[in-house]
């Protein structure tokens, strides 16, 4: 099959243009990757880490409200305990329902069982009973279940805070792997163009260059058409032509 | 010179780099792993270079020896271009410098490399960094002209600019023959030590791994360890001799399989290679031995693996090096000077130059005795042609000066004087480790990004073979 001049310039495009779609393409699925991931992170962790962050404070005012019940306060130290107590339930219940990590329901559970065991302790009264002003049952007891609530908070953080971290290392991935095929693109598209220059030089301005000169010879006294083509499309059709031209030129004058 | 003829080899030597890259997505593709579109949009960039010349570029017609030259120099550049392009695609230790690094030192079979962490990554980099051993090991070109039909003169011509002159005038078969030659023991030898590997234990993918390492005389392992993770006899036994035999050359293994005359047990050439590897085993048992380093057969398991892993150009190891008395580091030293035979898929200074420098030493010698007198070198009955004598000499003191030049260059980067001058020297010689923190289970990561370079050209001059660089550079245009 001859190769027609359209043929090869159709093909030289279409592969340029291949080179930079699927770049292109490649470029949009990872942003969008990209874009899900971080989603992913507020989504998943950092809602975890926030409602971590509220039940350690939460904790912090119920222990508050704790040692103004030992002073006596009932009032003022009920009200703390309960409107914490609310705010703690609250942010449990957030992170009970955003199981993103691996054993991460085991963490809750924890959770649940050591604020249980907690406030069993300050839900008894404390007011006008032998726990008031008693320093040892709150170092021996509340203070320790106290503790133990805020650990395992603290663990069901940090287990979200590293999992952000690994997300934000893989973010870093993502981002070279959506730049660089579109650098590499961009590089191949210039020397592809280089080289596709080159060719048309070679194989089309070339020839046509050698015709034109080949034909002011003939003007000036050559009797053929001396130009050698290699190629197998038009460039070879129009010289075998000109050739053709000349010699009936030739015998009709 | 044909600018768009050399174009179109070039275009044949992306296509078969195209092909490996494909398998590796392959690979990576059925294990679902995040590298199969580094891998795939890497295959397909080269496949459409590699095709895009033939749209143009109809009759090649003869190539002739300046042709040839510039088609297996640029030819090597270009592949060890495309070797990087999934690396930096897939990131993580890769940068561009490291990916360069990587990529250069899998096609020149070097086996240096720049990762800490090479178990982390997807099955198919690994499977693409083995291969870049494989395709380089043959030298790609043998490959483009095996698989292409051509005229004899075109072989012959590319040919003479891939394989080193030492190995023209030991094969002494046609070029054409040649190729087949070397292609059928290299696929031969590969399948042979993957089964083996696979029966000893290895899993299928780590075995063809390390024999598409072990048969390009390179040196990537798909192990953080490297070989050091079996801590298995029969296993490093296998890798030994197939080490040995890939650093002898191919046309003798090819003689001795078909009983011909010129074969294995009749070159003095082997005998030699093989006593003094056996010589440096003996040696470095010993200063193992009695400096306390290891009992008896440990000295000698050890010392056998790494004396014939650098004395084949290698790499790989069983045991941190590093740690070893001074005098076992020298001789493993010398052994990574010497390098293997020609003829086979080793690169750098070559046994053969070694052996043809002491035979002469002898003549000068005799001829001192005997001024008036007329003496001639040869190996096994056939006289050493003149110009091959001249091209060793200088070819030796061209090598020692190269490895100089780069250690003084990496010294000035503020590398010490061990790893700089065993650095330069293994890659030089295509061996891949080399002391200090280059050692054997150490790695090239931190060598500033400019030694990297200049090591990379080092192991372009051990792979191409001075000479033809310097040919290259001397045409003008």
């Amino acid at each position: 099959m001859r190769n027609t001049l359209k043929l090869k310039i159709f093909a030289s495009f279409t592969l340029l243009i291949a080179i930079l779609a699927i770049a292109g393409t490649i470029s949009i699925v990872k942003f969008r990757s990209i874009s899900n991931s971080v989603q992913d992170l507020i989504k998943d962790n950092y809602k975890s880490i926030k409602a971590s962050k509220t039940m350690l404070e939460a904790l912090e005012r119920e222990d508050s409200g704790v040692l103004l019940l030992m002073l006596g306060e009932w009032k003022e130290g009920r009200e703390i305990i309960n409107a914490a107590d609310s705010t703690f339930l609250k942010a449990f219940e957030t992170t009970k329902h955003n199981l993103t990590e691996k054993n991460e329901a085991e963490y809750i559970q924890k959770i649940k069982t050591e604020y249980t065991n907690y406030k069993a302790k300050w839900k008894r009264p404390v007011v006008k009973t032998d726990k008031q002003g008693n320093i040892t049952w709150y170092k021996t007891d509340i203070h320790q279940s106290f503790l133990r609530t805020k650990k395992a908070v603290d663990s069901l953080m940090t287990l979200n805070q590293e999992s952000m971290y690994g997300e934000a290392s893989d973010l870093n991935r993502k981002a070279t792997r959506a730049i660089m095929p579109g650098i590499v693109s961009i590089i191949a598209a210039l020397i592809f163009a280089i080289i596709l220059n080159f060719f048309i030089n070679r194989y089309f301005v070339g020839p046509i260059s050698d015709m034109v000169k080949a034909v002011k010879n003939h003007q000036e006294g050559d009797k053929e058409l001396n130009v050698n083509i290699t190629s197998n499309d038009e460039i070879k059709q129009l010289e075998q032509a000109i050739n053709k031209l000349l010699h009936r030129l030739g015998r009709n004058f | 010179m044909r600018k768009e003829v050399i174009i179109k080899y070039l275009g044949y030597v992306l296509l078969l780099n195209a092909v490996f890259l494909f398998i590796s997505f392959l690979i990576s593709f059925y294990l679902n792993e995040a590298s199969s579109i580094p891998l795939l949009y890497s295959a397909f960039i080269c496949g459409t270079f590699g095709i895009f010349p033939m749209i143009f570029v109809e009759r090649t017609g003869v190539i002739n020896f300046w042709e040839g030259l510039y088609i297996v120099v640029l030819g090597w550049l270009i592949t060890a271009v495309a070797g990087m392009l999934p690396y930096i695609m897939w990131g993580g230790e890769f940068s561009l410098i490291n990916a360069w690094f990587e990529s250069v030192s899998g096609f020149t079979t070097s086996g240096s490399t720049i990762l800490t962490e090479i178990e982390s990554l997807p099955k198919g980099i690994l499977f693409w960094r083995s291969a870049t051993h494989w395709i380089g090991g043959i030298g790609i070109i043998l490959f483009v002209l095996l698989i292409l039909p051509q005229s004899k003169e075109t072989r012959i011509s590319i040919y003479k600019a891939e394989i080193s002159s030492l190995t023209k005038m030991n094969y002494r078969l046609q070029a054409r023959k040649i190729v087949y030659v070397l292609t059928i023991i290299y696929v031969s030898l590969t399948l042979l030590e993957t089964l083996i590997l696979n029966v000893f234990g290895m899993s299928f993918f780590n075995a063809i791994n390390h024999s598409f390492a072990t048969i390009a005389t390179g040196g990537f392992s798909p192990k953080n360890l490297s070989f050091a993770a079996y801590s298995s006899i029969s296993i490093e036994v296998t890798v030994m001799v197939f080490m040995i035999l890939s650093g002898i050359n191919f046309g003798l293994i090819y003689g001795t399989v078909l009983l011909k005359k010129e074969n294995i047990f009749s070159s003095s050439l082997v005998r030699t290679f093989l006593i003094v590897l056996f010589s440096g085993i003996l040696v470095v048992s010993f200063k193992l031995y009695l400096s306390g380093t290891y009992d008896w057969w440990t000295s000698v398991r050890y010392a056998a693996f790494q004396v014939i892993s650098l004395g084949t150009t290698t790499g790989f190891a069983t045991e941190d090096t590093a740690h070893w008395p001074i005098f076992a580091r020298i001789i493993l030293i010398y052994f990574t000077i010497q390098c293997a035979m020609t003829g086979s898929t080793s690169g750098g200074l070559k046994f053969d130059r070694i052996y043809i420098f002491f035979k002469l030493l002898a003549k000068q010698i005799k001829k001192l005795k005997h001024p008036q007198g007329v003496f001639v070198a040869k190996i096994d009955g056939k006289r050493i042609e003149e110009r091959i004598e001249q091209q060793t000499l200088v070819f030796i003191v061209l090598y020692v000066m190269v490895f100089f030049i780069t250690t003084i260059l990496l010294t000035t980067m503020n590398v010490d004087g061990e790893t700089a001058f065993t650095a330069s020297i293994a890659t030089l010689g295509n061996v891949g480790p080399g002391f200090g923190d280059v050692s054997s289970l150490g790695n090239y990561a931190d060598l500033p990004a400019l030694g990297k370079l200049a090591l990379t050209v080092n192991m372009f001059l051990g792979r191409l073979e001075i000479f033809n660089i310097l040919v290259l550079l001397s045409i003008k245009k």
